[in-house]
């Protein structure tokens, strides 16, 4: 099975390719299929933009990457990644059943498998059920991001995206959406890449953490978390282990920012 | 401090005393004052001429409310269909637009003149100016509001691999609709001026051409009568928008 992402010596910027402003410069990376990634940073590092690339909204300007063992735009146009983005990015005009159901109405064509109308059961399980005729501005923030999560997954992608999702929520309902998105992964054989600001989240969720600097924007922190879980990526949040590795997170952020 | 909100009876209630209280005023304080009945006739005296000239304000409706529903519906139309155009080819928005604000900048009373001269004498120079007197708002607000998808929107309809005409459909034309929907409030109005302007240059029918006539003759009674029509026709097709409005957009 070829790894979910691997990038060799990626450039990335906005602009054109003479004048662009470099974000990302010689990055390498390599994300194992199947594994979920955190990915932490200081603000305007580069982690949506690395998200980007991956999901052929942006080109990069030098390197390689590809995405499943292919380039980035067949992957995407084959529709195996999904993306969450930090505000949900609902359409207000539709009903939430609707809006977790926007994956069948569009891009059908390019779509080489079968998805089934998977709503019922995508908003029963993110605790939706009952909600789906409701319209978005009637969720609170913490549902709108849940129906985000559920219109992603009705794609069934291989490889889901997500950017700071639950950046917007109180910690109570990160934390129970934290454990709801870590039982969907174990379900699935899923690829996670997980952007988030909160140092608990990156430890909580990760099997591996990357710390990302800025000018130039570079992975200045690999940690491994596998070997202070237990299988299946479960961990208590105050396990003294995860505490350890939370601090080490925090130092290598610090130097980053 | 923010006052408490009316209550419901009381939104309705206060409008309609407010209406009254300045028709009773209008009714009998302005003969008091010495406002002679030929510059401002009083509200019974308009509405006698509803009671005994129905038919000639009848006859003289028909004629502006087919021009200012066509031209309301041509214009728009062309409107809608030109901003499509402009948002898929940035080349023909930018070789076209500039000229388009032009024409804009031209008053429309300059421009009724030589839209008479070019069709006539007929309904159809009126049902024009209509049309171009609703074109530009909508144009402008309908360019802007299919522009108006945020990025992550368009980037979510890519992730999705959707087409042109499925992000045109389902992301586009959806976000537009509420700005399409202000300005053709805006036009409901602006279509019924559209017309009885047209009727004033050149007509000798519809409520424009009766608005001079009464004007020319003294009528003023008739002339309130007309006005009293046409804003009831601006008003009518403003209702009929809403209308519509609230069962489209329901978010
Ligand atoms: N569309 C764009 N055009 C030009 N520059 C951009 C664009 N988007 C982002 N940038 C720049 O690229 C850099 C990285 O942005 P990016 O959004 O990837 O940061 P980030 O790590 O996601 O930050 P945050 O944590 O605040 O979301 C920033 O300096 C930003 O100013
Ligand atoms: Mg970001």
């Amino acid at each position: 099975m070829p790894d979910a992402i691997e990038a060799r010596q990626l450039d990335v910027g906005y602009g054109g390719r003479q004048t662009a402003v470099k974000v990302l410069t010689g990055l390498d990376l390599t994300v194992a299929a199947g594994s979920f990634l955190s990915i932490l940073g200081p603000s305007g590092c580069g982690k949506s933009t690395l998200l980007r690339v991956v999901a052929d909204l942006l080109d990069p300007l030098g390197g390689t990457i590809s995405v499943l063992g292919e380039t980035p735009h067949t992957v995407r146009s084959r529709r195996d990644v999904g993306f969450v983005f930090q505000d949900s990015t609902l359409l207000p005009w539709r009903t939430v059943r609707d809006n977790v159901r926007l994956p069948l109405g569009v891009g059908q064509r390019s779509l080489t498998r079968k998805i089934e109308d998977r709503s019922t059961e995508l908003l029963e399980l993110m605790g939706l059920g009952g909600l789906g005729e409701r319209l978005p501005h009637q969720l609170s923030g913490g549902q709108r991001q849940r129906v985000a999560i559920a219109r992603a997954l009705l794609g069934e992608p291989k490889l889901l995206l997500m950017d700071e999702p639950f950046g917007a929520l109180d910690e109570i309902t990160r934390d129970r959406l934290n454990d709801e998105l870590l039982a969907l992964w174990r379900r699935t054989s899923t690829t996670i890449l997980f952007v988030t600001h909160s140092i608990a989240e990156a430890a909580y969720l990760g099997e591996r953490v990357i710390v990302l600097a800025a000018n130039p924007g570079r992975v200045v922190k690999d940690l491994d978390m596998r070997p202070f879980k237990q299988e299946g990526n479960r961990c208590k949040r105050e396990d003294p282990a995860i505490v350890a590795a939370m601090a080490d997170l925090r130092a290598a952020l610090e130097r980053a920012s | 401090m923010r006052q408490a909100p009316l209550s419901p009876q009381m939104t309705v209630a206060l409008p309609v005393l407010g209406a009254a209280s300045i028709l009773l005023a209008w009714q009998y304080l302005l003969p008091l004052l010495g406002v002679p009945a030929y510059i401002v006739p009083t509200p019974t005296a308009i509405f006698g001429v509803f009671q005994r000239n129905f038919a000639l304000l009848m006859d003289n409706l028909r004629p502006t409310l087919i021009e200012a529903l066509a031209g309301f519906v041509i214009g728009n139309l062309a409107a809608v269909l030109l901003a499509v155009l402009f948002v898929h080819s940035r080349v023909l928005q930018a070789a076209y637009f500039p000229i388009v604000l032009f024409f804009n900048t031209i008053p429309i009373l300059a421009l009724s003149p030589i839209i008479i001269l070019i069709f006539g004498l007929g309904m159809t120079p009126k049902i024009v100016i209509a049309a171009v007197i609703c074109f530009f708002p909508t144009l402008v607000n309908m360019i802007r509001g299919l522009d108006s998808a945020s990025d992550n929107e368009h980037e979510l309809f890519r992730v999705l691999s959707a087409t042109r005409s499925e992000i045109f459909w389902s992301l586009r034309l959806p976000r537009a609709l509420p700005m399409l929907f202000s300005s053709l409030r805006i036009a409901s109005a602006t279509a019924v001026i559209g017309a009885i302007v047209g009727e004033w240059i050149g007509s000798d029918k519809g409520l424009g051409a009766l608005i001079i006539q009464a004007t020319f003759n003294y009528q003023s009674d008739r002339l309130y009568a007309a006005i009293v029509l046409s804003s009831s026709l601006s008003i009518a097709l403003f209702c009929i928008v809403v209308l519509i409005e609230r069962r489209v957009i329901r978010y």
